[in-house]
């Protein structure tokens, strides 16, 4: 059984930076986790949902079967070797025991852009439910560590700089005389393909310009030039990453960032002790991918249709084409859903400070109040536009599917541990309904 | 420089090359006086009379337990290794449609498989970015699976398409989804060349397919999501021979002829065309003509094509289940394998024509394969 995991990002959202060259997205303010880490990356937003599909298993048994029989059918099998028949026969003996194992598992594909969690989902999930990370993994972290910290204090001096240059009230911007000597320096060096270590020396330095207060002005606007989300965590630390003896926390694993290629694959079993009742979930990441999604998605599903991300449209907009595309797809008809609004702890800062109404999608907002009660009307406002969407592209025929709302925030493992343990429930349920026990 | 001026910049630098891109095709267009087709009328060229009997699926390859994405035959013994959905490289052997081997490979998200020159190794490459060797002849593991003898890794994108150079077990081209092929020494597990990428005259999307050129393995082509193909020297790889324009959609699917004086494309845009290596020129385009009121979206794509050895059959499959069988010189459809008794009963992902060419085989996403030979009076076309 396959099951898609789409994860659903920060979710408002402007402009798509694509190239080099950065456009000027200050008239659209974006709710936003931070920045996309690599200038030039595609960004995709993606809805979590968990997505079931026929389970292909029974007729697989079955043509398996009938294989014996239409082999002996067709043109006379030159007297091979006894040898040979065996071993073919041991090899199809052995597919129809892994495709039987296979059933049992609940593959999950995790779908989303760089910056939309899903790193960190595969993190939290082997320190919820696997054993976690042992010293000698910790320890391979520190290299990541050192490169984000470089990579983050660069975006900042640059984007100073470049602030300097274009803003109108461009002179807060400008880096003090000193600094600048730093800033040039470790510009230089978060330029380069490897970094080196971060010695004592140069955490000083980058904390002397970290202080600058063009630097903390600069972050202020961190989502124009794409301020990772772990620089403020970083930062902060910075003495106790640069120390020689350092040793990551699982906290520290957990906000390092590094671009995963290819497809991370994680297996678990949410109910750790029980193992007979609770199913098995395989994870897979291809986030990895900055290429044509429309090439190789038909590996995890069956369709072949193309969906283009316009560059012009803004985030949630595509998340909105997104969505709505795939709750149409024949092959989901009996699939559920489950949307997780991901990195709500940045959506309660950013509601506050920018009107929902910006982004076109939800236009017609108007905010209540304030605090945290705006926040919480805000949420359930998007719920709602969710939900409207997703009955308006869902077919009369298409009402035994279950669609559920969650918000999350990847970094909180309580909360991931939590939403895992719904998720499960749920399929369980569903998965005796269907065999009729319910 | 602002943001401002660069932009600027950027936009009259792309309008200029656009323009005269315009230009070279147009000039191009003026000088293409005929085309294959039109050429053969003028001989008196008939179209071969092919009927349903003349190619018939003689082996249904069952076992797979997921769609069928790609295929290639071993250069002698009559075997061919598949890759499929489920996550495994079956090794068939083609005449008595046993399987002899079955890896499960590490990474489930396969897109291409290679037989080695000698036999012994096959490769697959998918969405893990890099391409895995198995030697046919280690031990299998306790699992029954043989174990990865070599990781060529360095793309950084899915691995869409790989062959080994001809006669040459030590060397593999792959094509990738991060705009680059790659040019490996297997033995070494070392990059070569890589062609494109930073260099402009790359691909500027994901390359989806290469063909090495059967008469001078130096040359290969490759196809793009960029709706071109290029042709490139592998010693030379700063830049690309030539970039062949024409399609108006992904080249899925490229194929040299058999002289390897021409090679043939198929793409999203539901046409095959036949280009020339030494003049650059587009020969013919292989297209059938859609009825009235057809909806353009729905047009089916080329999926996979191949060349029967002498060259004047053109084996195209498409997206809608059919798999037509072109007549190169006259232009003309004559046969369609979709349709006949025994066909698949879903797209066909991939076929490939046997070292002597005696037979077809199609993989599809019906999760079989068949192999088609030649009946009646022909044995070889």
């Amino acid at each position: 059984m396959m099951f898609l995991l789409f994860l659903v990002t920060d979710f408002f959202f402007s402009g798509l930076v694509r190239s080099n060259v950065r456009v000027d997205l200050s008239e659209l303010p974006f709710y936003f986790s931070g920045a996309v880490y690599l200038i030039g990356d595609e960004f995709f937003p993606c809805l979590v949902c968990i997505a079931k599909s026929s389970c292909i298993s029974t007729r697989v048994i079955h043509s398996l079967e009938a294989m014996g029989c239409l082999c002996s059918k067709q043109k006379p099998v030159r007297t091979s070797d006894a040898e040979e028949n065996a071993k073919a026969a041991e090899i199809e003996k052995r597919i129809a025991q892994e495709a039987t194992a296979e059933k049992h598992i609940q593959k999950v594909l995790l779908l989303g852009a760089g910056e939309s969690g899903k790193s960190t989902i595969f993190k939290q999930i082997r320190l919820l439910f696997q054993t976690g990370f042992d010293e000698a993994e910790l320890r391979s972290y520190i290299p990541v560590i050192h490169a984000n910290v470089f990579q983050t204090i660069k975006i900042l001096y640059d984007g100073a700089k470049e602030f300097a240059q274009n803003e109108t009230d461009s002179l807060k911007y400008v880096v003090s005389l000193e600094n600048k000597v730093i800033g040039e320096k470790l510009s230089e060096i978060g330029g380069r393909l490897d970094y080196p270590c971060l010695t004592m020396e140069l955490a000083d330095e980058i904390e002397t310009l970290w202080n600058d207060t063009a630097i903390q002005e600069t972050l202020s606007r961190g989502n124009l030039i794409q301020v990772p989300d772990c620089a403020q965590y970083f930062m902060k630390s910075l003495r106790r990453v640069s120390d020689a003896n350092y040793v990551p926390t699982k906290e520290d694993v957990l906000y390092a960032r590094i671009r995963t290629t290819g497809v991370a694959e994680i297996q678990f079993s949410p109910v750790g002790e029980n193992k007979r009742n609770g199913e098995v979930y395989k994870l897979f990441d291809a986030g990895g991918q900055r290429n044509e999604r429309r090439k190789w998605i038909h590996l995890f599903e069956g369709y072949d249709q193309a969906l283009f991300e316009d560059e012009t449209k803004n985030r949630m907009m595509e998340t909105k084409a997104l969505f709505d595309w795939v709750l149409k797809q024949p092959c989901f008809e009996k699939t559920s859903f489950m949307l997780f609004l991901n990195k709500f702890d940045i959506f309660e800062e950013k509601a506050l400070k920018v009107p929902l109404s910006v982004c076109e999608w939800f236009k017609d907002y108007q905010p209540v109040s304030s605090g945290k009660q705006e926040v919480e009307h805000a949420y359930e406002f998007v719920k709602k536009k969710f939900e409207e969407l997703y009955f308006q592209s869902s077919g009369p025929e298409r009402v035994d599917r279950v669609f559920k709302i969650y918000r999350t925030t990847a970094l909180d493992q309580k909360l991931i541990k939590k939403t895992i343990k719904l998720v499960d429930e749920t399929l369980r349920r569903r998965n005796l309904l269907e065999a009729g026990l319910l | 420089m602002s943001v401002a001026e660069l932009k600027e910049r950027h936009e009259a630098a792309t309008a200029a090359v656009d323009s005269l891109r315009e230009r070279l095709r147009q000039k191009r267009q003026m000088l293409l006086d005929n085309d294959l087709v039109g050429y053969s009328r003028t001989q008196g060229r008939a179209a071969i009379s092919f009927s349903s009997t003349d190619l018939v699926c003689c082996r249904t390859l069952q076992g797979h337990t997921g769609k069928v994405y790609s295929l290639d035959w071993s250069p002698e013994r009559n075997r061919i290794v598949s890759a499929s959905q489920d996550g495994r490289l079956i090794v068939w052997n083609a005449l008595t449609s046993q399987k002899t081997h079955a890896i499960k490979l590490p990474c489930a998200w396969v897109m291409t498989c290679a037989f080695s020159p000698n036999g012994q190794s096959v490769a697959s490459g998918g969405l893990d970015s890099g391409c895995s060797i198995f030697n046919l002849n280690f031990q299998i593991d306790r699992d029954g699976n043989i174990p990865v003898a070599r990781f060529l890794s360095g793309h950084k994108g899915y691995v869409s398409s790989c062959q080994y150079v001809p006669d040459d077990e030590t060397h593999l081209v792959t094509g990738s989804g991060d705009q680059t092929c790659i040019l490996w020494d297997v033995t070494t597990g070392q990059r070569l060349s890589v062609f494109g990428g930073e260099f402009p005259s790359g691909h500027t999307a994901d390359v989806l397919s290469i063909s090495i050129n059967g008469s001078n393995s130096k040359m290969f082509v490759s196809g793009s999501c960029d709706s071109t193909a290029r042709l490139w020297d592998a010693r030379i790889a700063s830049r690309a021979v030539h970039t062949f324009h024409g399609h108006k959609g992904d080249v899925n699917t490229v194929k040299f002829f058999p002289d390897g004086q021409r090679f043939g494309t198929g793409s999203d845009d539901g046409a095959c065309r036949l280009f020339d290596v030494r003049t650059g020129h587009q020969l013919q385009v292989y297209q059938q003509q859609q009825q009235q009121g057809d909806n353009s979206a729905d047009s089916p794509i080329v999926t996979s094509i191949a060349f029967s050895i002498s060259g004047r059959l053109l084996f195209a499959a498409y997206s809608n289940g059919n798999c037509y069988v072109w007549d190169t010189l006259v232009g003309k459809v004559v046969l369609n394998l979709g349709a006949v008794q025994n066909s698949h009963e879903g797209r066909i992902s991939c076929l490939g024509l046997s070292a002597d060419g005696s037979a077809l085989c199609t993989g599809s996403w019906d999760r079989t394969l068949k192999i088609w030979a030649f009946g009646g009076h022909r044995r070889v076309m």
